[in-house]
């Protein structure tokens, strides 16, 4: 090996080793943190610097273009580099210097449900920019494992887990008595008739879910409970068994529409893992109204650069299976 | 108490980080690894048949635990450190392949690492064994290779280091077996365990688009896994540069590996230095 290549091969360990400190490094710091330095010029120098020395490396060493499987490794590793500086906020600001493509990289949007929206507050939280067509929600909802579980534990420690089963009794041993669930409130609300509390499941928008537990103690003592999943932990002194209630979300859907000239031009329902795409961005279930399910979060995101990452990608992993395994198979084969 | 529909434990709540735990699901754990360890102990003594069967034993039951999790959970179980290192106990096929394919040697050690790797999962409180249902973000079809391609080439890096602690301690195979040499061992499972880890970067990062609008969010332990994936990518270049001169140093690249790994897969997770997306694996 000549000396020129000797010293690219010490930059290359050099870098590499970098590189596994900066990532060790960022995991301390924290994402937020990490985030803005690895998108910081300094970064972008050396990060120009590791697609150079690939380039470099494939010009110096023959064998890295000679083998298909280090040659894919290697431009794989110069395509990911390159789709994600791109992508990056660095890279949308020079596609809007250069080729006045002024696109958003990432925001968020807040759309009520049967409301229309085309603003996106941008990541900075100071921006809002307008996407050149309006996104609709038809309905937002959130479902349910089931069943649910009413958690109660004694003071002593020991525990139960009762699935929410309207009118079954569940015994809790000599000591403790039974307990009952009545009924289960998706909006608990009161209402005061004729001088008493009653409460009620309201229609109207809220979030109050709640379960009506009755409780029959060992001496035949009969005691109504409400616990409320938002509202727990509340116990009187007198209290044996301290109730919880808590349900899982399995999903959160949004119906979405794209309208366009107003025409519908797509529509999805989506959830976390399935977002919707169109018109260059991505759209991802990213939060929603936690108080009354009124409205939804979605997160905007930019495609540009995509392609070419997931090109990279699929490039380094062809590469890596072919160049450790599969020529190794194909040759015991022979 | 645990008749499917409702459960009561009478677990005690203590200050300690170490408990055996009183299940259906742990007795299989607590099996499994006695199998291991007496398999380990026969081999050693040259009862290498014994020990075979006794490896055997130990997957077979191994797999039935795995089952029953899947089972119990209703969803394939990889999704806290518990249900990982319950795989992880699944090591039998990885030693076979190691042994008949790659032609390398440390099939008693293997047996070492398969109760090893079960200790966690059997004794340690924070590896909760409560089921748990899948949140939305894990419900991917992305889910279970993931994890399972990470899993798989854990087991083969942690074989890669335990054969570069052989080439330090300066051991060297049994003329007799026709075994490589622990450096050349090393390679071959560096080798082997590599695209998958390589694998499972790309799909976490795949799967980080699809859930959350970015195919690399910086969480902690994303890079953790890619100082880990960059550790063996320095193996191989080192190795390529000053293998032959320096095979020692090429030793600790593979045992570094191990070590960021194990960082990764503990660490990462537990500990409240790392909070992140990836917190719900504990």
């Amino acid at each position: 090996m000549n000396k020129f290549k000797r010293t690219v091969m010490w930059i290359v360990l050099v870098l590499l080793i970098l590189s596994i400190f900066l990532s060790i490094f960022g995991a301390f710091v924290g994402a937020e943190r990490e985030r803005e330095f690895f998108n910081s010029l300094p970064l972008a120098v050396y990060w120009l610097a590791f697609i150079l020395l690939l380039i470099v490396g494939l010009t110096l060493f023959r064998r890295l273009v000679g083998v298909p499987g280090l040659l894919l490794i290697h431009t794989g590793c110069i395509a990911v580099l390159a789709g994600s500086m791109w992508g990056s906020e660095a890279g949308h600001k020079l596609q809007k210097e250069l080729f006045r493509i002024d696109k958003i990289r990432k925001g968020q949007m807040v759309i009520p449900e049967g409301g229309r929206e085309n603003r996106v507050l941008l990541e900075n939280n100071k921006q809002i920019k307008e996407l050149p067509f309006s996104v609709e929600l038809k309905d937002f909802r959130i479902e349910y494992y089931k069943p649910q579980y009413l958690q109660i534990r004694t003071r002593q420690g020991k525990s139960w887990r009762i699935p929410v089963e309207i009118g079954t009794e569940f015994p809790l041993g000599a000591d403790f008595g039974t307990v009952k669930i009545l009924r289960a409130f998706e909006n608990f609300k009161v209402n005061i008739e004729g001088g008493k509390n009653v409460p009620f499941d309201d229609p109207q928008p809220g979030f109050n879910p709640a379960l009506e537990v009755q409780i029959e103690s060992a001496e035949g003592q009969v005691v109504t409970k409400y616990v409320f999943e938002r509202f727990g932990g509340h116990v009187q002194p007198a209290d044996r068994l301290l109730l919880s209630y808590h349900r899982n979300i399995s999903d959160y859907i949004s119906e979405l529409q794209i309208i366009e000239n107003n025409k519908v031009v797509a529509e999805k329902n989506i959830e976390v893992n399935h977002p919707l795409k169109f018109g260059g961005y991505n759209f991802y279930q990213h939060s929603y109204d936690d108080q009354a399910g009124q409205y939804t979060v979605l997160l905007v995101v930019s495609d540009t650069g995509l392609t070419v990452v997931y090109a990279g990608y699929l490039m380094l992993c062809i590469g890596v299976c072919w160049h450790l395994w599969l020529r190794h198979l194909l040759a015991r084969g022979r | 108490m645990d008749d499917g529909r409702w459960t009561r434990d009478d677990r005690r709540w203590t200050r300690d980080e170490m408990e055996i735990k009183y299940t259906t699901q742990c007795y299989l754990i607590y099996i499994t690894m006695g199998a291991y360890l007496l398999a380990f102990i026969t081999t050693l003594l040259h009862r290498k048949k014994i020990g075979h069967i006794l490896y055997l034993l130990g997957f077979a039951i191994a797999v039935f635990a795995f089952g029953y999790r899947w089972y119990d959970v209703r969803h394939v179980p990889l999704q806290n450190l518990f249900e990982v290192f319950l795989c992880l106990g699944m090591i039998y096929p990885v030693s076979l392949f190691c042994r008949r394919v790659l032609g390398v040697g440390g099939y008693s050690a293997d047996m070492l690492i398969g109760f090893i790797v079960l200790f966690p999962a059997g004794f340690v409180r924070r590896f909760s064994a409560e089921p748990q249902q899948l949140m939305p973000a894990l419900q991917s079809w992305l889910f279970t290779p993931h994890v399972a391609v990470y899993v798989l080439s854990y087991i083969f890096m942690a074989k890669a280091a335990f054969q570069a602690v052989c080439h330090l301690a300066g051991k060297t195979p049994n003329p007799n077996e026709n075994l490589p040499s622990p450096e050349q061992a090393t390679y071959r499972m560096i080798c082997a365990g590599f695209p998958l880890l390589t694998l499972g970067l790309i799909l976490g990062s795949w799967w980080g688009k699809l859930a959350w609008g970015d195919y690399w969010g910086w969480d902690p332990k994303e890079l953790w896994s890619l100082a880990s994936w960059l550790v063996y990518v320095g193996y191989f270049h080192f190795r390529y540069m000053f293998g032959k001169k320096h095979a020692r140093i090429n030793s600790l690249w593979a045992i570094a590996g191990l070590v960021v790994i194990v960082i990764t897969l503990l660490w990462a997770n537990l500990s409240g230095l790392f909070a992140g997306l990836h917190s719900y694996a504990t």
